[in-house]
């Protein structure tokens, strides 16, 4: 299954008791993070949904398995604008003719609901402890889903002798090409 | 966007009881700020005896079974999250006059007030509905 930090089981319960349960449990979540919602209320989908983007959370999509309907919500998406520091920068158009490797940092489950066919996923959170998985000599076009997150990785990977880092602004969220999915 | 929703609940049945509650608490986690007005017939709603008792209307008595096994919750229960969630519940002085009814014959934490109450909350709500 997709990779969550938190798990809020649902099932058996009837409109609204998905949505108030949703609310009390992702007050125990980081910004960031991501919420797993097993219901059984096929309205929960919608509600979801609408509720996600009324409060300010990003829902991510829903896989459904025989009755079960696994959400997921990523917490606070609605990031404040901050500055980018990382100055090597390349727009969407210019990484569709590169060659070299695009890391997704985005969480496990916002990858599984869509990403750059062929990127590589490491999560922000991880990427410190997986730097050996990266080649030093490839060329790597981080990408998340505003700039934010792969902002600060880049300047992780530079901090760690990368030098052909670039930052891909704006991100996923402006990506109009063909995405993959893993759901 | 308005941040409020203003509920007038006016009628006194059980399925007029879910129509209220489901939609104040959904609200209400959807962090907006919510009044609930009851007056006349729903008053009964936040009656300390009567919200055990909503009737059914006549000839659907057969969908407490459908409730039964949609798992939905009991009206009590629906009261006590509402009023977890942050929902004010306004009774109608002027009804409970009318009724004979004291503040003492509806649950706990409910405020008493006149229709310039919730016309003052409703002002600026939207949306503003009534069941």
């Amino acid at each position: 299954m997709i990779k969550a930090n938190h798990q809020l089981d649902a099932k058996g319960f009837a409109c609204p008791m998905p949505i108030v349960k949703t609310k009390k449990a992702i007050t125990e979540l980081e910004e960031g993070e991501v919420l797993e919602v097993l219901a059984t209320d096929k309205g929960s989908k919608a509600d979801l949904a609408a509720w996600a983007s009324s409060v300010g959370h990003q829902y991510l999509g829903t896989v459904e398995d025989g009755d079960i309907l696994y959400h997921y919500i990523r917490k606070g998406s609605n990031e404040p604008e901050v500055e980018k520091n990382f100055e090597h920068t390349v727009s969407l158009e210019e990484i569709e003719s590169c060659n070299g490797l695009i890391l997704d940092v985005r969480e496990a489950a916002e990858y599984a609901f869509g990403h750059i066919d062929g990127a590589k996923s490491i999560p922000m959170g991880e990427l410190e402890s997986r730097l050996e998985e990266l080649d030093k000599e490839e060329e790597i076009y981080v990408i998340c889903r505003t700039g934010k997150r792969s902002d600060l990785a880049a300047q992780l990977l530079a901090n760690n002798g990368f030098t052909k880092v670039y930052n891909v602004l704006p991100g996923m969220n402006e990506w109009n090409g063909n995405i993959t999915k893993e759901v | 966007m308005s941040e409020k929703v203003a509920i007038i609940a006016a009628n006194g049945g059980m399925f007029d009881a879910y129509k209220v509650f489901n939609i104040a608490t959904a609200a209400a986690a959807s962090d907006k700020e919510v009044q609930i007005f009851f007056t006349f017939e729903g008053l009964n709603l936040i009656h300390k005896q009567g919200m055990h008792n909503l009737e059914m209307p006549a000839g659907k008595e057969h969908f407490a079974e459908g409730f039964e096994k949609a798992n939905v919750p009991s009206i009590p229960e629906l009261v006590k999250m509402a009023q977890d969630l942050g929902v004010e519940f306004i009774a109608c002085q002027m009804t409970m006059d009318v009724m004979g009814l004291t503040k003492e014959d509806f649950i706990d934490g409910i405020e008493v007030g006149g229709a310039v109450t919730f016309l003052d909350f409703a002002k600026d709500a939207a949306p503003t509905l009534t069941f």
